[in-house]
């Protein structure tokens, strides 16, 4: 890792506005978690429940094993993908793009479900199998395989879209000349490649070993049984069988301390010396073993994340779609949907231009951290308890039901829920502008707006577009806190879909999957797209 | 329409909605989430009672029954629920000491429990049965106990659900503990093998086991009913079990704390009407607690022979015990 020169914090732009606003939303969001446990403790009124059954440190050890795992293999994965993705030109390649991306997105049971339709005992493969060759090929999916699986096509397909973006960045100038000195397909990864990944792994590292840490449905559906659990389960059990609200709180600090030592260890490593900006097409191509190892890990991404949300399309979209789109709640919900994804991704933005810029100009490592470390919060700390809070605060400020709020909270649960990954995309080129071009900004002696329009801007709006389209599908496909809300009338599409599957209509909830999976692909290819750098121009 | 026009029109609803609620009293019932739901009897229910009642009636929702007692539990006396729909056997002895609910005043005379239904504070509102729903023609001999299921080569799979945070899941606890008794352990390791998996909730494993990734679900004796009356799909069948099932009965109740006593005891006879029941029997998917002759499709299963009472005091007393044990036997 390159370390950057001392003397380079003298050469950043003095920002007091900025780290004093990345400082108030960061406190912000600490306070807010601080607030919910605070004020479920107060609700316990003293009296302590019967000891708590959990083994907390077994159940630290498996969740921690298994987030190790998902984490490693979905950053290989992601990275191998990226790599063959921003090599290999085809057509339809913005389609699998858009694809893979939206995979970390939709809701972790239609993910599951998906996986099951292509592997599981009646699944295509089996099928496929049992026609040909008269037996079937039985893969174990229940178990600490399958969730491994699971994750990896969640969060493996969505590092591969981070690091894509990353890669796409790399300057025309650093390929010519990489071109121009014959390196190899390898040495062209480590020299020109890694640098730019380098700065973008920790964070992902960091999201994606929360997400596993703390993941739920994937867990109770694929684990196979008890053997196989995480701490929100367990929390989830302390909230709601046992209403034990003080050990609910205990095993959430348990859970927040160690997705902090990760998060800290994460937002405290040194900015990496990233260049953004946009390359276009390039006519570099890999020759011969690299390039058809490129071709190779683009077909087994293809089958192993492809094939699985195909299957969600295939299985959602026939006959069945009409009895469901001439329900008004299917439009309703569709609506409440669109419209709470367009503002927790306008909100997730800003938030996360917020926390970047002051990271960015903060001198300090310590201050960096505190800056940045609170965006990653709404991660560790589990959906049960966040409801209970939320239900809680809302009492407290004399709203009738928390109905009435829900809209307000689930607005914001979802920013805060993209937040982390705004931050992970966002933070390194805004890192890397204000190091690289500091002291150009100071020698033109630009004030903070025209320093952003100017100079940061235009050279993040990709990642910015990248940004929005990935809070807009969080939003779109979150069923964490909305189904933990009493929201009779507002309903989103997971929501109606969870409906629908507890109402014996696996068809209308098949549908419903289909529709928030197509919504998600078409925004993730549309939604970048309008930010990205018109070419002509620069 | 233009902007303006719309704006004009929203505003002009804004002002006359509160005007128009405000002449209704507003009966404010807590249930889960799925009987409120737009599938469930919810808006049937609504529908029918607003009709007599003069009143508005709102849902507010919870996740599941547990869910919404805590939410009372948490609102204490000052709750603004008048009614708490959906509670059942295995929740009404905490919903009970919570002190929180009034006597019920209704009249159920006309109910099919024998003996007959003494309860004070809950009235039923329709009951089924926990049991293990499969495909017939995958499945033509199924297992008719829980030892049957266990001596079936491991390749035969069920899904259950987690008692943690489901009800057939914790009813399934209920079942295996009330039958077996201090054998419970043991059947529970003898139906490990046979597990997929333990989901959350009942939603997850019913669809598991339609996408034919299991052989049997752990579900209702009624589910049967649902494929052959909206899917016309004979296939399904529930697996009668010589141990017998466990009942679950559906209840609802309302809050002291009240500010529509009245019409809180109207709802609940309601329910019990062959008007509500005709409505909930095909909505929820369950038995009618009143005999509703004709109006009950002859889809739906035979009753099984043998039931086990589960009883309050006997879940106050063991209930957290039994699912413990049940849990560490699958560890």
């Amino acid at each position: 890792m390159q370390l950057l020169p001392r003397s380079s914090n003298l050469a950043l732009p003095r920002r007091p506005l900025r780290l004093l606003a990345g400082a108030a939303v960061a406190f912000g969001i600490a306070a807010l978690v601080g607030l919910v446990l605070a004020t479920i403790l107060t609700a316990t009124s003293g009296d302590s429940a019967a000891p708590s059954r959990v083994d907390v440190w077994q159940l630290l050890r498996m969740t921690a094993i298994q987030a190790g795992l998902s984490t490693l293999l979905s950053l290989v994965a992601g990275t191998a993908l990226a790599w063959a993705l921003n090599r290999l030109r085809f057509v339809g390649r913005e389609l699998v793009v858009g694809l893979f991306a939206s995979a970390i997105v939709t809701p972790g049971l239609v993910v599951a479900f998906g996986l099951l339709a292509i592997w599981g005992r009646a699944g295509w493969v089996n099928q496929t199998a049992l026609a040909l060759t008269g037996q079937p090929l039985e893969v174990p999916l229940f178990g600490l395989g399958g969730i491994l699986a699971a994750h990896v096509i969640l969060d493996g397909a969505f590092a591969a879209r981070i690091l894509l973006a990353r890669l796409d960045a790399v300057p025309d100038l650093r390929l010519k000349t990489g071109q121009s000195l014959g390196l190899s397909a390898w040495q062209r990864f480590a020299i020109i490649d890694w640098p730019m990944l380098q700065g973008a792994i920790p964070g992902l590292g960091a999201i994606i070993f929360l997400l596993a840490f703390t993941s739920f449905p994937i867990v109770l559906l694929l684990g196979g049984g008890p053997a196989n659990q995480t701490l929100e389960v367990a929390i989830y059990a302390a909230v709601r069988l046992d209403f034990d609200l003080r050990g609910a709180v205990q095993l959430a600090l348990v859970q927040i301390g160690v997705c902090a030592a990760v998060i800290l260890l994460a937002t405290a490593a040194a900015p990496v010396s990233a260049v953004t900006g946009g390359s276009r097409v390039s006519s570099w191509r890999d020759r011969g073993a690299a390039r058809a190892l490129q071709w190779l890990v683009l077909a087994l991404g293809m089958a192993g994340f492809g094939l699985p949300l195909l299957a969600v399309l295939a299985n959602g979209i026939g006959p069945g779609m009409a009895s469901l789109l001439v329900r008004p709640g299917f439009w309703h919900a569709l609506g409440t949907s669109l419209g709470l994804g367009a503002a927790s991704a306008i909100l997730t933005l800003l938030m996360a231009l917020t926390i970047g810029t002051a990271r960015a100009a903060a001198g300090t490592s310590a201050a960096r951290t505190l800056i940045g470390a609170p965006a990653f919060a709404y991660l560790a700390v589990p959906a049960v308890v966040l409801s209970l809070g939320a239900f809680l605060i809302v009492r407290a400020l004399g709203a009738q039901t928390e109905a009435s709020a829900a809209p307000a909270v689930v607005l914001l649960a979802n920013a805060l829920m993209s937040l982390p990954f705004a931050v992970a995309t966002l933070g390194p080129p805004l890192d890397a502008v204000t190091r690289s071009r500091g002291k150009l900004i100071r020698s033109l002696g630009l004030d903070g707006w025209q320093q952003f329009r100017d100079i940061e801007w235009p050279l993040v709006r990709r990642e910015a577009g990248i940004v929005l389209a990935l809070a807009f599908c969080f939003s779109l496909g979150d069923l964490g806190v909305i189904a933990l809300l009493g929201t009779q009338d507002f309903t989103t599409l997971p929501l109606l879909m969870y409906r629908a599957l507890g109402a014996y209509r696996t068809n209308d909830a098949g549908t419903i999957a289909a529709v928030m999976l197509l919504v998600t692909i078409i925004a993730f290819v549309a939604i970048p797209r309008l930010f990205e750098v018109p070419d002509a121009r620069r | 329409m233009s902007f303006k026009h719309f704006a004009l029109a929203a505003s002009l609803c804004a002002i006359a909605l509160p005007t128009v609620a405000e002449d209704r009293p507003v009966l404010d019932i807590y249930t889960y989430d799925s009987f409120a739901a737009e599938w469930g009897p919810g808006p049937a229910l609504k529908a029918g009672f607003e009709k007599i009642c003069g009143c508005t009636v709102d849902y507010v929702t919870a996740v599941d029954a547990i869910s919404m007692l805590r939410k009372v539990q948490l609102e204490g006396a000052t709750s603004p629920a008048d009614v708490v729909v959906g509670l059942d056997t295995a929740t009404s002895g905490e919903a009970r000491a919570t002190g929180l609910f009034a006597d019920h005043g209704a009249d159920t005379s006309g109910l099919v429990f024998w003996p007959a239904w003494s309860d004070a504070q809950f009235i039923p509102f329709d009951y089924g049965y926990f049991a293990y729903v499969y495909n017939t023609e995958k499945t033509p001999n199924p297992p008719k106990s829980f030892e049957e299921l266990i001596a079936l080569p491991s390749s035969f799979k069920i899904v259950i659900e987690d008692p943690r945070s489901s009800t057939p899941g914790l009813g399934n606890v209920y079942w295996i503990a009330a039958a077996y008794g201090d054998r419970a352990p043991e059947i529970w390791a003898g139906l490990k093998p046979h597990i997929l998996t333990v989901t959350r909730g009942w939603s997850e494993a019913y669809g598991l086991f339609l996408n034919g990734e299991a052989d049997m679900v752990l579900s209702y004796t009624t589910s049967p009913a649902y494929h052959v009356i909206a899917e016309n799909d004979t296939r399904y069948a529930y697996a009668p079990f010589k141990e017998g099932h466990v009942q679950q009965i559906e209840l609802a109740g309302a809050l002291a704390s009240s500010n529509q006593p009245e019409l809180a005891r109207q709802f609940l006879q309601y329910l019990m009407t062959p008007e509500a029941q005709t409505l909930i029997s095909t909505t929820n998917w369950m038995y009618p607690v009143t005999d509703i002759g004709d109006a009950l499709p002859d889809a739906f299963p035979p009753q099984p022979h043998v039931f086990i009472a589960v009883s309050e005091d006997m879940i106050a007393a063991n209930g957290r015990a039994w699912v413990d044990a049940a849990l560490a036997a699958l560890q």
